[in-house]
């Protein structure tokens, strides 16, 4: 995750690049070990054969003129012909850029301020906030809509209090401007977490330096602090661009009253526009959105690198005090966080809630006259939906953990490995992240379906869950990278000198040591299962329904009551789930 | 000739249908069918609502387990081509709104033959080649919001409702599907298209009025519960109906001049893995005793001997007399071909 990967990269690099001022030698690269090797390969070739197998499926479907399955379609560019020619399509295209950058323009500052509020400063409450400021990222993006919609839409709760205020409603959330907003105070966490790491290694002599000359405080974070961290800003700018290329459940639910299409939507409307669906037009949108997002790994690449040789200049050994915001300070950070959580947290969250208990709402409702607990019987009464329920604990709890013995073992086939393979795993994990899980989906549907050894796979949750754990990889390894990280080379040395494997090193080792961060990213993997609903949209089957993709299916009929039981429901699981990465010591930070 | 032969061949069948009544669920059908044991289930409709029917089928046939597989009309039809393809027809029975989409599964070959031992108790619009059954007639009709729109200021005619929809003052408060995201809703569009001559001037004064438009009936519930939009016309009439009787706010108004209905229609898929169960299944849906749970639960039936809820006769008054419902037939494969799929929704685009 985020706060690893610059961890590792900044801090971690940084740490060994000063220790080795005080040691005799620098450490060395591990011997490279040959019996290892197979271990490496074999899993590097199978990671690469289940990224790769949807992807190439796709890019092959983008060159046909029907679906890849239907034997009189023929290979040609007729399907990139029609979406480059197509004005909706550049409609949707201009809006995926103006979203994902008014996404990163709001989330990088407002991100990196409360960042340097939380690490830099001595903030009240800061063991409480550093938890609390991460929940949106753990609200399923589908849910955050929908709960705007019933607080902030045009008749929502807070809309009709407004109106009351006002006479009218002063603001629109069913517009570009209402995506940007929303998407872009939900992703303020992904930012704070990368920048906050690398922050928190910060020293603090230059930031006193300027407070001594008088500077004010917003002066030393924008001059002194910024500039030290700029790199990570940078990176987590490029990375929330990545992201918000494929953001899906915010655009398919505020977008879709007043017509607003982005290249995530605009596949889901192909599949209707023609009457039957046209895999070959979703899939060249696709392959364009892959294209688009490569360059943005590769920039990345680079800047991981560079700011390794930054962060190593701050180092460690510095000390770091916190600076003081006095009171005034106090009470305008703690206000801006406070309006910042209230819109980001309680305004969804609420939402939720309150559609969850009622049967009706809007203009001239009373809703606490329409209290009612019906739509949570119909979730015990209908078995659909509690298999539903059940699914998504079973993927999330057991698939999570079964997830995070596999990216640890990809993570330790990379591990202190500096060849071209592992050049090769940074892109093979990157790539899914470029495709719209919906499509990820499809294509592990199709997979299934067409690939005889997995066929007796389908109906059971092992599909969803192989579709799961790609769409988890690029966040996943990043955890296990991170943790693995920390396990300084000389205790693998000290054990392979005694004549120990690799292998053997390996296991008596580095997992005994890196086990309490292992139970932290199986907590955070089990959240990321919870909370994606894309994934599962064309694979679910009778029995394997899972509740973010029950949530989409059930949005095509609108059965809004049910819709919002399973939201309240989905809350509830990622609280507990949440609840319990705290209790288990996952380093939500670093 | 031919089509002499074809109303010959019907006619022997109707003959045989009625002459040996008790053909549904014989002994040796059932036997066969509990000896498959299972009949999958690929539809549009939301569980909720499918229940009563599953719960009716399991009481009677007690050794049959059904799989409901809820994917949406688009994952239904995907899931039979793509099954078909691979050789892996895991579907037995596909059960959908998408009445377009489901005569093009039949009319290119993914979809069985089987002539229904109820075919004599349904109207004769109600199958296509004896592949696609209608299992409900649902009214298209107009939700409105109480507290906004008193009952005589509803619109009852076409003609009102474009009136209705070009008045200023309800200008960005009307709502309806959007043809390019919802398949129904297209296919709703088209058939006014057909079988009225003012489709073109409703579309040009709800899009000039700024109507706004949805993919999902649901959505549009919403919006219209809440008072955000007053009304939405081309409403599904049988959710319409259901939620109206559930909340204070909101009304039900169908075309007394015209009223369309659409069906929720069923299939027998070809290579299905339990062929009778199938049969079985689809024979229960469209008999008395299926037609009453799905009617229990506001899917109004295409029968006239069924008393719970609508029956055909019941929900045409219902409507005022002039029921129209979509008939199963090749008009509905005329929109399919994309180039006129994609003439109708430019010329809606442009309707501004």
């Amino acid at each position: 995750m985020s706060a690893q990967e610059t961890h590792s990269g900044a801090a971690s690099g940084g740490r060994i690049a000063i220790s080795s001022g005080r040691r005799s030698s620098p450490p060395r690269p591990m011997p490279r070990p040959g019996e290892a090797l197979a271990f490496r390969r074999t899993v590097i070739g199978l990671l690469a054969l289940a990224v790769l197998a949807p992807i190439g499926l796709i890019l092959y479907q983008s060159f046909l003129d029907g679906p890849f399955f239907i034997a009189k379609s023929r290979p040609g560019f007729s399907a990139y012909l029609y979406v480059l020619t197509d004005p909706m399509f550049y409609e949707a295209l201009t809006n995926t850029v103006i979203m994902a950058v008014g996404m990163v323009a709001i989330a990088v500052p407002l991100g990196a301020a409360l960042a340097f509020l939380l690490t830099r400063t001595d903030v009240k409450f800061r063991g409480l906030l550093e938890v609390v400021v991460l929940v949106p990222m753990f609200i399923s993006a589908i849910v955050l809509a929908f709960g705007y919609t019933v607080s902030i839409g045009p008749s929502g709760f807070v809309s009709m209090l407004a109106r009351s205020v006002f006479g009218f409603v002063p603001w629109n959330l069913y517009t570009l401007g209402g995506i940007v907003l929303v998407t872009g105070l939900s992703h303020v966490p992904h930012v704070y977490l990368y920048v906050s790491a690398a922050m928190r290694n910060l020293p603090s002599d230059l930031e006193e330096a300027a407070r001594s000359t008088g500077a004010p405080l917003w002066r030393v974070g924008l001059d002194v602090t910024a500039p030290m961290v700029l790199p990570a800003l940078v990176f987590v700018a490029v990375l929330n661009l990545m992201i918000g290329f494929e953001m899906f459940g915010v655009p398919l639910v505020l977008g879709d009253p007043s017509g607003i299409t982005v290249l995530t939507t605009y596949i889901y409307k192909l599949t209707t526009l023609f009457g039957v669906p046209t895999y070959q037009l979703m899939a060249v949108v696709v392959v364009l959105l892959v294209l688009l997002t490569l360059p943005l790994v590769w920039f990345q690449r680079r800047l991981l690198r560079n700011s390794r040789r930054y962060a190593a200049l701050g180092g460690k050994g510095g000390r770091t005090t916190a600076m003081r915001l006095g009171t005034r300070g106090q009470v305008i950070a703690l206000s801006a966080i406070g309006l910042w959580l209230f819109f980001s947290v309680a305004l969804p969250i609420g939402g939720i809630v309150l559609r969850a208990f009622v049967d009706a709402w809007g203009q001239g409702v009373n809703p606490f006259a329409h209290l009612t607990l019906k739509h949570f019987a119909n979730l015990l009464e209908v078995p659909r939906l509690y298999h539903g329920i059940l699914n998504t604990v079973i993927i999330a709890v057991v698939g999570g953990a079964v997830a995070v013995g596999i990216y640890l073992l990809v993570g330790l086939a990379g591990h202190r490995s500096k060849d071209h393979a592992s050049t090769l795993l940074d892109y093979i994990v990157l790539l899914p992240r470029a495709m719209p899980n919906l499509v990820t989906g499809l294509a592990f549907f199709w997979l299934f379906l067409f690939v005889p050894f997995l066929v007796p796979f389908r109906p059971t949750l092992v599909s969803l869950f192989t579709a799961y754990l790609i769409m988890g990889l690029a966040y996943g390894l990043r955890l296990l990278q991170g943790t693995l990280i920390q396990v300084s080379p000389e205790l693998e040395e000290a054990a392979r000198t005694t004549g120990a494997t690799v292998t053997r090193a390996w296991r008596d080792v580095v997992i005994p040591i890196i086990r309490p961060g292992l139970v932290g990213a199986w907590a955070l993997i089990m959240i990321v299962f919870l909370r994606d609903y894309a994934t599962g949209v064309y694979l679910m089957s009778a029995g394997t329904e899972v509740i973010g993709s029950l949530i989409v299916s059930l949005l095509q009929s609108g059965a809004m009551d049910i819709i919002a039981a399973l939201a309240f429901v989905s809350i509830l699981l990622t609280g507990a789930g949440l609840g319990l990465a705290l209790r288990l010591g996952a380093k939500l930070h670093d | 000739m031919q089509q002499n032969l074809k109303t010959l061949g019907l006619a022997a069948l109707l003959a045989l249908g009625t002459a040996s009544p008790t053909l549904a669920g014989t002994a040796e059908q059932i036997a066969a069918a509990t000896a498959e044991g299972a009949v999958s289930i690929y539809t549009a409709t939301d569980i909720a609502q499918g229940q009563a029917l599953i719960d009716a089928f399991k009481a009677k046939y007690p050794g049959i387990t059904i799989n409901y597989n809820d994917v949406g009309t688009n994952g239904a039809y995907n899931r039979v081509i793509s099954e078909a393809a691979a050789g892996q027809v895991g579907g037995d029975i596909i059960w959908t709104s998408a009445m377009d989409l489901t005569v093009k599964l039949a009319a290119d070959g993914y979809l069985a033959t089987y002539a229904s031992t109820e075919k004599p108790s349904l109207p004769a619009w109600a199958d296509y080649k004896n592949m696609v059954y209608a299992t409900s007639v649902e009214p298209i009709g107009i939700l409105y919001n109480k507290n906004a729109l008193k009952a005589d200021q509803v619109p009852k005619t076409r003609a009102d409702l474009i009136a209705f929809v070009a008045n200023p003052a309800m200008a960005g408060k009307v709502a309806s599907f959007d043809p390019e995201k919802s398949g129904v809703g297209f296919m709703i569009d088209v058939n006014d298209l057909q079988q009225t001559t003012t489709f073109w001037d409703l579309a040009k004064a709800f899009r000039a009025g700024g109507g706004k438009t949805y993919s999902a009936s649901g959505a549009m519930k919403e919006t219209v519960m809440s008072g955000e939009n007053v009304l939405a016309f081309n409403i599904i009439g049988s959710y319409a109906l259901a939620w109206a009787k559930d909340n204070d706010s909101l009304g039900v108004a169908f075309g007394t001049d015209y009223t369309a209905a659409l069906s929720r229609v069923a299939a027998i898929i070809k290579g299905a893995p339990h062929p009778e169960a199938a049969k079985l299944f689809l024979d229960f849906m469209l008999s008395k005793e299926g037609q009453t749970a799905l009617a229990s639960v506001g899917l109004p039936s295409l029968r006239t001997d069924v008393d719970s809820g609508y029956n055909l006769t019941t929900i045409g008054a219902v409507v005022g007399g002039n029921l129209k419902p979509i008939a199963l037939d090749d008009t509905l494969l005329e929109y399919m071909e994309p180039a006129k799929r994609v003439k109708f929704l430019k010329m809606w685009a442009d309707s501004k």
